[in-house]
């Protein structure tokens, strides 16, 4: 069949396409969604207000030495299974102090994501969709900053913290839903650089000019105003009220102590900036943790990334229920697919996405829930086959969206989760 | 000439489609237009703008930046009645003209996607080479739609397909777009199914044209050229059509009559036949078809497209909004003057200059922006009110850059003898930065403006802005050090910027700032930046 674009992306609709994104003519993108709250109610909403957290374990994670493991089997590899939280459940032992927390966890030990590729998987994972030629779905993050973005917060609603690499703003996975919902990537953790204020421009020099420059504005606009011009001069007033926050980017400002919880290493770092960011307002976090593509020498690379990956990840949902954000944050361990249960010749294990596993805890996750089966030594699914399209619609109901409507883009209905799936009632609460 | 000479002269030029011997001036027939659709807005007209708005309105358009100060100082203090069609015509012979429409043509026909097998220096001198000499529209676009890359010095011309890889649904969808104003996408698939006028085999009837076409030796090599198969025909299906049933077309203009096409001898289909790493050459080329198709008389759409291309690049909106969606659906807002347009262009075979310079000369062209007491919410489509149009990226480079007098002091910096080619090739390599952050997901009109955080953020922070404000010799920050009566700091610096004088209340701004400062080269700073981010400078109103 021809490629086609069901969403045609033809100006035609495109003014119904802005309305539909519920802002005014130009709203400024990658703010969370237009207007302000009355600060009294910002408490109020931000209790209210669901996040999301997506770790991903980059490269494909193996199930077998996290949550699906088979030991004394042909395919289980050296690694025992250890006793957590939940009577009866299992985990491997790499992961001891995660393993204390699955009182909070729920698994999904039967997920057949359908591709052993990476660059599918990631997109499959992160939308929910199989990839069709003609529509390009906007990714978790996006749907999450757009559906769940609050009025109080400035801030962006959609942020990945990457390993390595640059910082920028507008990565290419809001697709239709439009710039303001695009990720804002912060390479290592660091911020963009223009987020801050020149080192030779004081802070009262800055809010001088920009005192100066909202005076011409306001004189202008007497005579001369249009959508247009009032979208930009509101985005310099948006802009300040993120470059005030611009602290939150700075993880340097926590305690050492909860430093210390998180682990002083770079992921550790990451997942301590996360935390930080949901809790300032931040709608999505998308934490990377690379890398786990184990061709060779599976068991050392495992012991030494799933090493980094345990304390981080216990200490945030620690963290998280102190703070009484974990019922309102939604935790993801999620990878662009799993790895083979057959052990190749160099120790290692290939690319598998027939029959792995994810894990959920927070906003909406009944902990201790483990949904689906492999067989005994993990080679296919026994039980509850879900794909990538269960789970997204999963995580969105986990945090109270009805994951069966329509995003009308260019007045055509396209469904926010795949209609051919439906969520796995099994692991919300 | 007699009444009667005259009347022949003028049957016998209507006949060969000539211009209209006789009638107004297209420029005076536009507004005879436009006044028509007033209807009861007439009385809430804004009225004839200001020198100092109209100077800075037709620099920004017709040369893509802001006048110097002492170009706006001679024109202010001009008492000619024809000043502003004496202006609009220097700058139309100006080098910048060229360089302004080159710009404008690079991002409609490419839309700003990555230069991935013509690379930008050659593209760009090619436009600015075919508007330095002031070639005919359609001849442009022949030349883009037939160049197949193999020759190094019709390369350039080639970029519309080879930089879209040649991907029969980008370049099909494209040329509807671009040439005829019509967005058939949805096309692609099925019928539209709301917009009558767009067929499936209208869509076909464009693709057929290259569907034996392809790269060679192929898409990843950036020296690739356009190489064709002599067989191969299209072949579509409805996804509304359960008896799915297959569809093929000739190639053909939407609306037009298929091209005849030879039958070709057995044997004799190639002049080089197809082999191993051999560029096959057909005896009859279908994709030889395509440029005189688009371009012929007969192909209405695409005169009148080009049209309504120039006139939204003038005022800010197409008489069809947006410019590529021309349907009965989508009704224009001025019928018959897009008629009139259209057919003046052919008749004036096709001159953009010609066009530009008409639209400019038209009172609706020199309207006010400013909103007349009593008018609320005026409709764009009335015209009533000059449309303010964001800066494109380029604009607003070469303005920031004039504005803060970087301009003036590369100028300087060249000296007596410097031409405009030395100064743009000093000016062009800080283009980069802002068509990367500004032009991000293509230009933006009147009414799809929209700045991002980090667009905002590039002008607060950014150092390609702030890169221009440091003092040095002629520019203005340093201008304005030297200045000591804080009136005349006011002047020059709204005079720079602005492109006007400034108000007793902004004086008065000024005068506050330089008195109160403790540092009065960063006060002077601070006062640039500000003008260079306010809204009126980021929008041409």
């Amino acid at each position: 069949m021809l490629p086609c674009n069901y969403a045609c992306n033809t100006a035609d609709h495109a003014t119904t396409r802005r309305a539909f994104l519920g802002s005014a003519v130009g709203a400024t993108a990658a703010l969370g969604m237009a207007g302000f709250a009355n600060p009294a109610h910002a408490a109020e909403l931000k209790k209210a207000q669901k996040r999301v957290l997506v770790i991903f374990l980059e490269g494909g994670v193996s199930q077998l030495e996290t949550w699906d493991p088979k030991p004394n089997t042909d395919t289980g590899g050296p690694f025992k299974a250890i006793q957590t939280s939940v009577a009866g459940t299992s985990i491997c032992e790499l992961l001891p102090l995660s393993a204390k927390q699955m009182h909070r966890i729920a698994l999904v030990r039967s997920l057949n994501s359908q591709t052993d590729d990476h660059g599918v998987g990631h997109n499959v994972m992160l939308t929910g969709r199989k990839m069709e030629p003609g529509i390009v779905y906007p990714h978790l993050g996006a749907v999450s900053a757009r559906l769940l973005g609050s009025n109080a917060n400035a801030l962006p609603g959609h942020i990945r913290i990457l390993p390595k690499g640059g910082s920028g703003f507008n990565g290419a996975d809001a697709t239709f839903l439009g710039p303001k919902f695009a990720s804002v990537g912060l390479g290592d953790g660091k911020p963009p650089a223009d987020l801050f204020r020149p080192g030779n421009l004081t802070a009262t020099e800055d809010d001088e000019r920009d005192a100066f420059r909202k005076r011409l504005d306001q004189r202008f606009a007497k005579s001369r105003k249009s959508a247009a011009t009032d979208a930009y001069t509101e985005s310099f007033t948006q802009a300040e009220r993120v470059v005030k926050q611009a602290a939150v980017f700075d993880v340097d400002k926590e305690p050492a102590k909860i430093a210390d919880k998180y682990g002083r290493h770079d992921f550790g770092r990451h997942m301590l900036l996360a935390r930080r960011l949901l809790e300032a307002g931040v709608t999505y976090v998308k934490v990377s943790h690379s890398n786990y593509d184990t061709h060779h020498e599976n068991f050392d690379f495992h012991i030494e990334q799933l090493g980094e990956f345990d304390r981080p990840f216990a200490a945030l949902l620690d963290d998280l229920a102190d703070r009484g954000m974990l019922d309102s944050t939604l935790v993801v361990v999620m990878s662009e697919m799993g790895r083979t249960p057959r052990i190749n010749d160099r120790y290692g294990r290939d690319h598998w996405g027939r029959a792995w596993s994810v894990a959920l805890a927070g906003a909406g996750i009944k902990g201790g829930a483990v949904v689906g089966k492999t067989n005994a030594n993990g080679t296919a699914i026994a039980d509850r086959e879900v794909w990538s399209g269960h789970l997204f619609h999963t995580y969105l109901q986990a945090v109270g969206l009805d994951s069966t409507k329509n995003f009308y883009p260019n007045e055509r209905p396209v469904p926010i989760a795949d209609p051919k799936a439906a969520a796995i009632t099994e692991v919300l609460a | 000439m007699s009444a009667l000479s005259r009347f022949v002269a003028a049957v016998a030029l209507l006949a060969f489609a000539g211009p209209i011997l006789g009638a107004d001036p297209l420029h005076a027939r536009i507004d005879k237009q436009i006044a028509a659709g007033f209807g009861a807005n007439a009385k809430h007209i804004a009225p004839r703008a200001g020198d100092d708005e109209f100077l800075r309105r037709v620099y920004l358009d017709l040369v893509g930046t802001t006048p110097t100060v002492a170009e706006l100082n001679e024109f202010l203090a001009d008492s000619a009645k024809d000043k502003r069609a004496k202006l609009i015509d220097k700058l139309l012979a100006s080098p910048g003209h060229a360089r302004r429409m080159a710009w404008h043509l690079d991002v409609m026909l490419m839309e700003r996607g990555a230069d991935s097998k013509v690379p930008r220096a050659a593209w760009e001198a090619y436009l600015v080479a075919a508007f330095a000499e002031n070639k005919p529209y359609d001849a442009l676009v022949r030349e883009l739609l037939s160049a197949d890359g193999s020759d190094p010095k019709t390369r350039p011309a080639a970029k519309f397909f080879l930089d879209r890889n040649l991907e029969p649904h980008a370049v099909t969808k494209d040329i509807g777009r671009i040439f005829l104003g019509r967005n058939m996408q949805c096309a692609q698939c099925h019928d539209h199914p709301t917009v009558d006028d767009y067929k499936q085999a209208d869509y076909y009837g464009i693709q057929a044209f290259l569907n034996r076409s392809f790269l060679f030796p192929n898409a990843n090599v950036p020296t690739a050229v356009i190489a064709e198969k002599a067989e191969g025909d299209v072949s579509f299906m409805s996804v509304f059509d359960k008896n799915k049933k297959l569809n093929s077309t000739a190639p053909r203009m939407p609306g037009g009559k298929p091209i005849e096409e030879p039958k070709a001898e057995k044997g004799k289909e190639y002049k080089v036949a197809p082999a191993a790493n051999v560029k096959p050459v057909p005896t009859y080329s279908r994709r030889e078809q395509l440029a005189g198709a688009v371009t012929s008389a007969e192909n209405k759409a695409f005169a009148r497209n080009a049209a309504n291309r120039v006139w939204a690049m003038m005022m800010g909106r197409g008489i069809v909004h947006p410019v590529d969606v021309d349907h009965g659906n989508n009704r224009p807002s001025h019928p018959e003057l897009l008629n009139e347009l259209a057919a003046e262009f052919v008749a004036h075979k096709y001159d953009m200059k010609w066009l530009v310079r008409e639209i400019a000369l038209s009172d609706v062209y020199q309207r006010s922006s400013e909103t007349p007491a009593g008018l609320d919410d005026p409709p764009a489509d009335r015209y009533l009110v000059a449309i303010m149009k964001p800066l494109t990226p380029e604009q607003f480079a070469y303005a920031a850059m004039q504005a803060t007098g970087h301009t003036d002091a590369e100028r300087a910096a060249l000296g007596a003898k410097w031409t405009e080619a030395q100064l743009d090739a000093r000016l062009a390599p800080r283009l980069g930065p802002f068509r990367a952050m500004l032009g991000r997901g293509g230009d933006a009109t009147a009414d799809t403006f929209s700045s991002t955080l980090d667009q905002t953020l590039f002008l607060k922070y950014g150092s390609a802005v702030r890169g221009l404000l440091t003092p040095r010799a002629g520019n203005l920050t340093d201008r304005l050090n030297k200045i000591t009566n804080p009136d005349a700091v006011a002047d020059e610096l709204f005079a720079a910027v602005f492109s006007r004088r400034p108000t007793a209340d902004e004086r008065k701004d000024v005068a506050d700032a330089l008195k109160n400062t403790t540092d009065r080269g960063k006060t002077i700073n601070e006062m640039v930046w500000a003008l260079v981010a306010s809204a009126e400078f980021r929008f041409n109103h």
